[in-house]
């Protein structure tokens, strides 16, 4: 590392990240090894050390919620940034300076609009006593169904997704060169060939930054799961609440806390890696 | 501009003056600011209708998040310096803050209307010295909405009625101290001993489909049964007392086969607070035979001091001691606490995945 002086800028931001990220870590990291006895509030003053903590989480009930997390979060993810790409395209490349100022406001709104009150609008909406229970039922969904329950679980999370991701993308999609694709269509590539060939490679990275953001967002997702999943559908997010807030039995909210950031870590790594290798330019 | 002339400018400063002066008097005692925690809704309605009955205390109310036992963690974290001069509880967070010994311990003496509450229901520590105030009691017990009900429940046995399909809010694992799975246990010959028959039971109620929300939140219940997505189900008396207001709702407090569960709500005062005996006053007026009876009223739950009166509405929670025999259970609650984190987690395993 070259010594230019500026280490000291840096200073404040690696105090913050010690005391307020890792020394909380390293205290959750610690309590999730704890003994904890039951009616306590957390894990007593030099209670032993166990890995009881992590060996009840080794149940096919947890891997079910552990996946039923994963695979919404996926899911909702996926289709948050699928369906943000071509929105943030025509933000970028068909709307004019006016409009694209709008369209960005306009994102930026949701973006401020508090969780909570999407969360509702949607349970208002499309819950069981919502107004469109006569139009699900004459359709064979039932608006009580676990699958219907799960949808709406993800709905709930692409509320937030789709402008989170569009606005990330926005950059990604403007550093494209278009005249890249101009190019290739001259040349006779058609429009879908030459955007699937150029424009999704180059916006790769762009594109993982955003899955990454939403998917880190989903797996954690409190809220949603716990309005919309209505007891039903629970993300893991909301079993370490339990755990920490209602019984409080801290050790065990700690260890599935850190069996939760390891997993979400190496997501991250494997998909970082992944992108890395297939579209390197 | 309009000038300002000098009689003008006397007749001003003289008015800033004597506003200023009158401006600065205050009572001849400044109220005590103390900071409570309080149940939302009706409970905190009661509260500040209470508080403003007396002069003595100002209080800055803070509500619990979740349910009661959401708040120990914070505590916990700032320990020993207490935030809070009282939390308002029940038996089961009582528990946890008698464990770790934050609670002041109460007499006749510092809080003389005890004297009205019977004794037998007050939480007492491992010496046996009194650590809560208790001021009502609630029940936990089977409800439904006459209106919409399909179903006229008349026992346990009747939850499982295939009309009931996604009609039933049944509390989740951190709600009523889970004693509505012991009344599952008590139907199938179990306690809250033996719970198995009780998780038995438990399963074949969620593999019926007839649970179409688990409650965790008061809200969950309360809204859930007034607009009609649920219909029946375990209720704590708050959670009801709203909707009852607006459709018919059948308690089922006093049916035979159908336990009952009786909970005591009340004030837990902290150590290591500066305002401890105006805390202790406020209390104590709160549980005045007035005051309970305002409680009673607009809270929804039926006051502990003998001396007051318990409202028509909540008659149903008025028992005889023939009917306290026969329709109330009082299980050991020092094992229905302990075994909370148990069951919780029994429940994330056998019966959350079939819901």
């Amino acid at each position: 590392m070259k010594a230019d002086g500026s280490f000291p800028l840096l200073l404040p931001a690696i105090a913050i990240y010690l005391g307020l990220f890792f020394l909380p870590l390293t205290w959750l990291l610690l309590e999730s090894f704890r003994l904890y006895t039951p009616g306590g509030i957390g894990a007593a003053a030099g209670a032993p050390l166990t890995l009881a903590n992590y060996a009840e989480l080794l149940t096919p009930a947890f891997a079910r919620f552990f996946l039923e997390t994963m695979q919404i979060s996926l899911l909702a993810s996926l289709t948050g940034v699928l369906l943000a790409f071509p929105l943030a395209y025509w933000i970028t490349r068909k709307l004019s300076a006016r409009w694209r100022a709008i369209a960005v406001g306009f994102f930026v709104t949701l973006m401020f609009l508090s969780v909570l009150v999407r969360t509702y609008a949607l349970e208002l909406t499309f819950g069981a006593a919502g107004p469109l229970r006569p139009f699900l039922l004459a359709l064979g969904i039932s608006p009580n169904s676990r699958d219907y329950i799960a949808i709406l679980v993800g709905a709930g999370l692409l509320h937030y997704i789709v402008p989170m991701a569009t606005l990330t993308l926005l950059g990604t999609i403007q550093n494209v060169d278009p005249r890249l694709v101009d190019a290739a269509e001259a040349l006779g590539a058609p429009a879908w060939k030459a955007h699937l060939t150029i424009t999704l490679p180059l916006s790769m990275r762009g594109v993982l930054a955003a899955f990454l953001f939403a998917f880190t967002f989903s797996i954690s997702a409190f809220i949603i799961p716990m309005i919309l999943g209505k007891g039903r559908v629970l993300f893991i997010s909301n079993l370490i609440y339990n755990r920490f807030s209602e019984i409080a039995d801290y050790p065990s909210g700690a260890a599935i806390s850190i069996v939760l950031f390891a997993v979400a870590l190496a997501i991250v790594y494997a998909m970082s890696r992944f992108v890395a290798k297939q579209w390197t330019p | 501009m309009e000038q300002l002339t000098r009689r003008q400018a006397l007749a001003t400063a003289g008015a800033a003056v004597l506003g200023g002066t009158l401006g600065s008097i205050r009572p001849a005692r400044a109220a005590t600011e103390i900071t409570a925690v309080e149940w939302g809704g009706d409970v905190v309605n009661a509260m500040k209708q209470i508080e403003a009955k007396q002069d003595k205390v100002k209080v800055n109310w803070v509500l619990h998040q979740g349910g009661s036992g959401a708040i120990l963690p914070k505590i916990k974290a700032s320990w020993p310096r207490a935030e809070y001069d009282y939390v308002a509880g029940w038996e089961g967070s009582f528990n946890g803050m008698v464990k770790e010994d934050w609670l002041v311990p109460v007499t006749v003496e510092t809080v003389p209307n005890l004297a009205d509450i019977p004794q037998k229901i007050i939480v007492k520590n491992a010496k046996g010295e009194w650590v809560a105030i208790p001021r009502a009691v609630g029940g936990i017990y089977v409800a439904y909405r006459k209106d919409i009900c399909p179903v006229e429940v008349k026992s346990l046995d009747d939850l499982f009625d295939p009309r009931l399909k996604g009609k039933i809010c049944w509390p989740g694992p951190t709600q009523a101290m889970m004693l509505p799975l012991v009344a599952l246990s008590l139907h199938a010959g179990g306690n809250e001993h033996n719970m198995d028959p009780g998780f038995a039971l438990m399963k074949k109620l969620a593999q019926s489909g007839n649970i179409g929300r688990v409650g965790v939140t008061d809200t969950d219940f309360s809204t859930s049964l007034t607009s009609g997505e649920t219909a029946a189900g375990f209720y704590s008396e708050p959670q009801l007392t709203m909707v009852a207001k607006s459709f018919p709702v059948a308690r089922l407090t006093k049916q035979a086969g159908v336990p009952t569960f009786l909970y005591q709500s009340g004030f837990a005062v902290f150590k290591n607070r500066p305002n401890l005996q105006a805390t202790l006053e406020f209390a104590n007026f709160c549980i005045s035979p007035e005051m309970s009876t305002l409680y009673g009223e607009v809270a929804g739950e039926a006051p502990l001091n003998v001396k007051a009166k318990t409202p028509d509405s909540l008659k149903h929670l008025a028992f005889t001691p023939e009917e306290m025999d026969k329709y109330v259970y009082v299980p050991d609650f020092k094992e229905v606490l302990a075994q909370q984190d148990a069951w919780s987690k029994r429940w994330e395993n056998e019966i959350a995945p079939l819901l």
